[in-house]
C-alpha cells in the first residue's frame, strides 16, 4: 500500500467536497444578487430622490435671487460632490426645458441624451404635479426630479449606476473566497477527525500486521475492533492469528505430553518433532502481544480535534482584539493609549511565556486530559468574560483566563502526543500536532475578522467560547487512562535560575536567541497582532480584512514551513535559511516606505509570511546543532527550556514595542523600525553565524 | 451501505453547511449595513443642511444656544422625509437645547450617544436607540472646536422589515441550496469513493479467505493486493511449518 494513499482519497473527496460547495456558493451569490437588486434600488432611487431634491433646493434658491436658470454659478461643483459622495451615482445632470444638458457631472451614460429628450422625460419636466420619475434604461437606472418655481425650469438627473448591485456583491464576494479557503481547510480537518482518525491508524495497523506477519511475529493482539470496514478487516486477520495460535499451542500442548510419557526409543522418535518445535519457536514467535504505544495510534490521532478547536476558539480573536481593547480603553495615567491597548496581547504573551515551562511538570502529576479540560475551561470563563468585558480592566483579567487557559492546552497537549509517541513516530506525532495549530491559524482571523464586522465583538468572543465549550466536549472524549511511552518516562521540569543565568551569558546560544528566535517572535506579534489588525481599521478597512491579511501569513506559514523545514535538514545550512528568512521579514516592513498603499500592505505580510516561514523549523533544530556543548553541560530540556522562554517572552515585548513605535513614529514608522531592527538582527546573525560549521543529524543526534 | 461511506457524506454536509450558512449570513449583513447605510445617508442629508443653517447662524457670532430659529428649522425639516421621528441638537454634556419634539428640550440625550459622538473620528456618527436609530453630526465652530451634536432619530422599522424580508429570501435560498448538495454531494462522493470502497471490499473479501489453503486468488487491481499477497505468504508459511511439525509428531507416533 502506497504511504500516500489516504491522502490521495482525501484530496479527491475535499475536491467534490468544494465543487458542491462552490456550486452551492454560486446558487446563494445568485439568489443574493436577485434580492439586493429587488430590495436596494427603489431604496437608492429613494436617496435620489433626497439628494435631488436638496439641489433642487439650491437651485430654486438662486434662480430666486434672479440667476438665469442656463447660467447659475456652482451646479458644477455641486453635482460632483453628488457624485464624489455617493459611489453608487455615476452620473449627474441639469436639463433644461428641451432635454438639453445645461450642466452635468460624472461618466454620461451612451442612452443619457435621447432618453432626456424623450416625450415622457419632458412631460414630467412640464408636469406642475409631479415629484420625480424614475425609469430603468439600458443598465442603468435614471432619477428625474423636474425643477420649476412659478414655471418650470428644467430637469434634474441623477443617474445609478447599474453596476452598483455587483460591486456591493463583490465586497461580499471577498468574504465568499475567504470561507471557500476556509471550507477547504475544514473538510481536510473533518475528513480526518470524523472518518480519517480511525481510517488512517485501522489501516497503519493493517499495514503493522502485514510488517509484523512477514517478520513471523504471530502474537496475538487483545484489542475491541470497531465495527466497521476496517474494523471486520482487523477481526478477520485476528481470527487467523488466533487460530495459528491456538493451533501452536495444542501442538506445542501435545508435544510437551508425548515427551513427559516417552522413554528410551520413543523418546528419540520424537526428536525430529522437538527440533522442529525449536525451528518453529526461533524462526515464528506465537503467544499475546505486548501492549506499547504502537497501538495507541487511534488514541494519538484523537487529540487532534480538541487542540484544533481551542486553538480556533483564541485564534477567532486575532484579527479584532486590539480594536476591541480601542474600544474599552480607560486612560491610565502615564501610559499612552497605544501602549494600553497593546497591554492584553503583550499579557497574555507574558503569561503563556512564564506558564508554559512550569505546566508540563503539572499536567503530568494530575493527567493530560484533566489538564486540558482544566486549561479548556478556565478559558471558557476566559471568552466569555472578555464578551461582557465592562471595561478595559476587567478585560485584563478575561484574557489572562484566557492565557493561563491557552497554556495549560498547549502544554498538556504536547504532553499527550509526547506520551503516546516514541522515538520512531514523534516526529509524524508533532506534525499532527502542528498541522492541528496551523489550520487553526488559517481558519480563525479571517473568520473571527468576518464575525467581528457583522456581529460585533462581543458577540465575536461569544462564539469564541462556544468553540472553546466545544473543546471541553472533544477533549471529555479522550481516553481517561494516562500511558506513558518508554521514552517520556523521565518527569519533565522548567528551566531553573541557574541555567537561566549561565545561558543568557553564553554567545552562542545568544546569537541564536537573541539575534533569531526573539526578534522573529518581536515581528510576529508586533505586527501581525498589533500593528495590522490596528493599522487596517485605522485607513477605514475592516476586522474582516485584517482577518484576510493574517490569513495570508497562516496560508505562507502551511505552505512553506514543510517544504523549508526539509529542504533545510537537506542543505544542513539551516543557517542560511534562519539569516535568509530573518532578512526577508525585515525587509517586509520597509516596503510600506514605497507606499502606504493596500497591495504593499499585502506584500508586507506575505514577505513576513515567507520570511518566518524559512527561518521558524531551521531555528529550533539550530539550537542542538550550535549549543551542542552547553546541551552536555545542562541538559536538551534546560536549553531547550530557556530557549523556548526567551522566545516566547519575544511574543511578549512584540506588542509593548510595536505600541512605543506607534507613539512616537505613528503606524507606518512602527512598521518600519520593527522591520529595521529585524534586518539588522538577520545581518547580525548572518555574520556572528559565519564561524559556525554546520553539523550533521547523525552527530547532533549522538550528542 | 458503508460505515466509512457515511462517514464521508457527514463530512460534506457539515462542509457545505458551513460553506453555504456563512455565505447567507455575509449576504444578509451585507445587505443589512448596506440599506441601513443608504437609509442612513438620506437621514444625513436632512442633517447636513440644518447643519448648515446653525453653521451660517454661528459665523454671524450667535451663540450656539441662541440660536431662535432653529427650532422651527426643525419641526419643518422634520417633515422633509416621513422616516424621521424627531431632531434633537444637544451640547457636549448632553442636554438638548433644541428639538422637534418640544417636551424633550432640557432632557438628557442616553450616554451612548455621548459617547458614540465624542468617539467618532469622523463628524458623521450613528448609534441605536430602543425604537429607532439615531444618525448625528458633531457641529464645529470656525476652530474646529465641537461646540454641539445634531441627532436625527429615524424609524428603524424600515430597515428592520427590509433586512427580515431579504433575509427571509436569502435563508430560503441557503436553504435550497443546501438541499440541493444533500442531494448531489452523496452521489458524487459515492462515485469518488467507489475505487476506495473496492480496494476496501477486496482487502475484506481476500482477509475472509485468509487461512483457506486454496492457491491465491488473483489480484484485484487494488491497492492492497500486495499486502494481502504478504499476508497469505506469512500465514501459509505459518501452516505450512505447523504442518510439517504435525506430521512429524504424527511420524513419532
Amino acid at each position: 500500500m502506497e504511504k500516500n494513499y489516504l491522502w490521495r482519497v482525501y484530496w479527491r473527496l475535499a475536491g467534490v467536497i468544494m465543487l458542491c460547495v462552490v456550486l452551492a456558493l454560486a446558487v446563494v451569490s445568485y439568489f443574493s444578487h436577485r434580492v439586493f437588486e429587488a430590495e436596494l434600488v427603489p431604496e437608492t432611487q429613494q436617496k435620489a430622490a433626497t439628494i435631488a431634491a436638496s439641489v433642487r433646493a439650491l437651485v430654486i434658491k438662486a434662480t430666486g435671487y434672479g440667476v438665469p436658470f442656463a447660467s447659475l454659478y456652482g451646479v458644477d461643483q455641486t453635482l460632483r460632490e453628488v457624485i464624489d459622495e455617493n459611489p453608487e451615482f455615476s452620473y449627474a445632470a441639469l436639463t433644461d426645458l428641451d432635454g438639453k444638458v445645461l450642466f452635468a457631472r460624472g461618466q454620461e451614460p451612451a442612452e443619457a441624451r435621447a432618453y432626456f429628450a424623450t416625450p415622457k422625460v419632458l412631460a414630467v419636466s412640464l408636469d406642475p404635479t409631479a415629484s420625480w420619475a424614475n425609469e430603468h434604461v439600458g443598465k442603468n437606472y435614471f432619477v428625474s426630479q423636474p425643477i420649476r418655481t412659478d414655471k418650470p425650469l428644467g430637469t434634474l438627473h441623477i443617474v445609478i449606476d447599474g453596476k452598483f448591485v455587483e460591486n456591493v456583491l463583490l465586497e461580499v464576494m471577498l468574504d465568499v473566497v475567504v470561507v471557500l479557503v476556509v471550507s477547504l481547510f475544514f473538510t481536510l480537518e473533518l475528513l480526518n477527525f470524523m472518518a480519517g482518525a480511525r481510517l488512517a491508524s485501522g489501516l497503519g495497523e493493517f499495514q503493522h500486521q502485514v510488517e509484523r506477519m512477514r517478520a513471523g511475529d504471530f502474537t496475538a493482539t487483545a484489542r475491541i475492533r470497531a465495527n466497521d470496514e476496517i474494523g471486520r478487516l482487523l477481526r478477520r486477520i485476528d481470527a487467523a492469528v488466533d487460530h495459528l495460535n491456538v493451533r501452536y499451542e495444542f501442538l506445542v500442548g501435545e508435544l510437551e505430553e508425548k515427551l513427559r510419557k516417552a522413554t528410551g526409543e520413543r523418546r528419540e522418535a520424537l526428536k525430529p518433532a522437538a527440533q522442529a518445535m525449536e525451528a518453529v519457536k526461533q524462526r515464528l514467535r506465537f503467544g499475546s502481544a505486548r501492549k506499547d504505544s504502537d497501538g495507541d495510534e487511534m488514541n494519538l490521532n484523537r487529540i487532534r480535534a480538541p487542540l484544533f478547536a481551542f486553538i480556533l476558539a483564541e485564534e477567532l480573536t486575532r484579527s479584532y482584539l486590539p480594536n476591541y481593547v480601542n474600544q474599552l480603553l480607560v486612560v491610565i495615567p502615564g501610559l499612552s493609549p497605544q501602549v494600553v491597548i497593546g497591554l492584553p496581547i503583550m499579557l497574555f504573551m507574558l503569561i503563556v511565556a512564564l506558564g508554559q515551562p512550569y505546566l508540563g511538570g503539572w499536567s503530568e502529576r494530575i493527567g493530560r486530559r484533566r489538564a486540558m479540560l482544566i486549561g479548556a475551561f478556565i478559558a471558557t470563563v476566559g471568552f466569555g468574560g472578555s464578551a461582557a468585558a465592562v471595561n478595559l480592566y476587567d478585560l485584563l483579567l478575561w484574557r489572562s483566563l484566557c492565557a493561563i487557559g491557552y497554556a495549560m492546552v498547549f502544554v498538556a497537549a504536547q504532553g499527550y502526543v509526547l506520551d503516546r509517541t516514541g522515538h520512531h513516530n514523534r516526529a509524524q506525532g508533532f506534525a499532527l500536532f502542528i498541522g492541528a495549530i496551523m489550520v487553526a491559524t488559517v481558519c480563525g482571523p479571517s473568520i473571527g475578522g468576518i464575525l467581528a464586522d457583522n456581529i460585533g465583538y462581543r458577540l465575536s468572543f461569544a462564539v469564541s467560547a462556544v468553540v472553546a465549550v466545544a473543546s471541553v466536549l472533544a477533549i471529555a472524549r479522550l481516553p481517561a487512562q494516562e500511558v506513558r511511552s518508554p521514552t517520556s518516562n523521565r518527569p519533565s521540569r522548567g528551566p531553573r535560575m541557574r541555567e537561566i543565568t549561565a545561558l543568557l551569558f553564553n554567545g552562542r546560544f545568544m546569537t541564536l536567541t537573541g539575534l533569531a528566535a526573539m526578534p522573529a517572535k518581536v515581528i510576529l506579534t508586533g505586527v501581525c497582532f498589533y500593528l495590522v489588525p490596528l493599522y487596517i481599521v485605522s485607513i477605514g478597512n475592516t476586522s474582516a480584512m485584517a482577518g484576510r491579511m493574517l490569513m495570508v501569513y497562516a496560508v505562507m506559514m502551511v505552505l512553506i514551513v514543510p517544504l523549508s523545514a526539509s529542504l533545510s535538514d537537506a542543505s544542513l545550512r539551516r543557517d542560511r535559511y534562519v539569516s535568509v528568512g530573518l532578512i526577508i521579514s525585515g525587509i517586509s516592513g520597509l516596503l510600506l516606505l514605497i507606499s502606504d498603499s493596500f497591495l504593499v500592505l499585502f506584500g508586507v505580510v506575505f514577505l513576513l509570511g515567507l520570511g518566518q516561514a524559512l527561518s521558524i523549523a531551521a531555528q529550533s533544530a539550530l539550537v542542538a546543532e550550535h549549543c551542542q556543548e552547553e546541551i552536555r553541560i545542562y541538559g536538551h530540556d534546560a536549553v531547550y527550556g530557556v530557549y523556548r522562554l526567551l522566545e516566547r517572552l519575544g511574543n511578549a515585548l512584540g506588542p509593548l514595542l510595536a505600541s512605543l513605535l506607534v507613539v512616537f513614529w505613528g503606524y507606518k514608522g512602527a512598521f518600519v523600525a520593527i522591520s529595521a531592527l529585524v534586518l539588522f538582527c538577520g545581518l547580525a546573525f548572518t555574520v556572528a553565524s559565519r564561524g559556525f560549521d554546520p553539523v550533521d543529524d547523525a552527530e547532533t543526534a549522538k550528542s | 451501505m458503508g460505515t466509512i461511506r457515511v462517514r464521508f457524506i457527514l463530512v460534506a454536509l457539515v462542509v457545505s453547511f458551513f460553506a453555504v450558512g456563512m455565505s447567507a449570513f455575509l449576504n444578509y449583513f451585507k445587505y443589512k449595513s448596506t440599506i441601513s447605510g443608504i437609509v442612513k445617508s438620506r437621514v444625513l442629508l436632512v442633517g447636513r443642511g440644518i447643519e448648515s443653517s446653525v453653521q451660517a447662524s454661528i459665523q454671524v457670532g450667535m451663540q450656539f444656544n441662541e440660536i431662535g430659529t432653529l427650532p422651527e428649522v426643525l419641526k419643518r425639516e422634520l417633515l422633509s422625509d416621513p422616516l424621521l421621528r424627531g431632531i434633537d441638537v444637544f451640547d457636549a454634556q448632553g442636554v438638548i437645547i433644541y428639538s422637534s419634539d418640544r417636551p424633550r428640550v432640557g432632557q438628557k440625550v442616553p450616554d451612548a450617544w455621548l459617547q458614540t459622538a465624542e468617539r467618532s473620528k469622523a463628524t458623521e456618527w450613528s448609534t441605536e436607540a430602543a425604537e429607532d436609530y439615531v444618525a448625528g453630526i458633531s457641529v464645529k465652530n470656525a476652530f474646529d472646536l465641537t461646540v454641539g451634536f445634531l441627532a436625527l432619530r429615524y424609524a428603524r422599522e424600515e430597515v428592520d422589515r427590509a433586512a427580515a424580508k431579504a433575509g427571509g429570501e436569502i435563508l430560503a435560498a441557503a436553504l435550497t441550496a443546501f438541499a440541493g448538495v444533500a442531494v448531489v454531494a452523496p452521489l458524487a462522493l459515492i462515485i469518488v469513493i467507489r475505487r476506495f470502497e473496492r480496494d476496501l471490499r477486496s482487502l475484506e473479501a481476500a482477509a475472509g479467505h485468509l487461512e483457506d489453503r486454496t492457491p491465491a486468488q488473483p489480484a484485484a487491481a487494488s491497492a492492497f493486493d500486495g499486502a494481502i499477497a504478504t499476508l497469505r505468504v506469512s500465514l501459509d508459511d505459518a501452516n505450512k511449518s505447523l504442518d510439517q511439525l504435525r506430521a512429524k509428531l504424527d511420524a513419532a507416533g
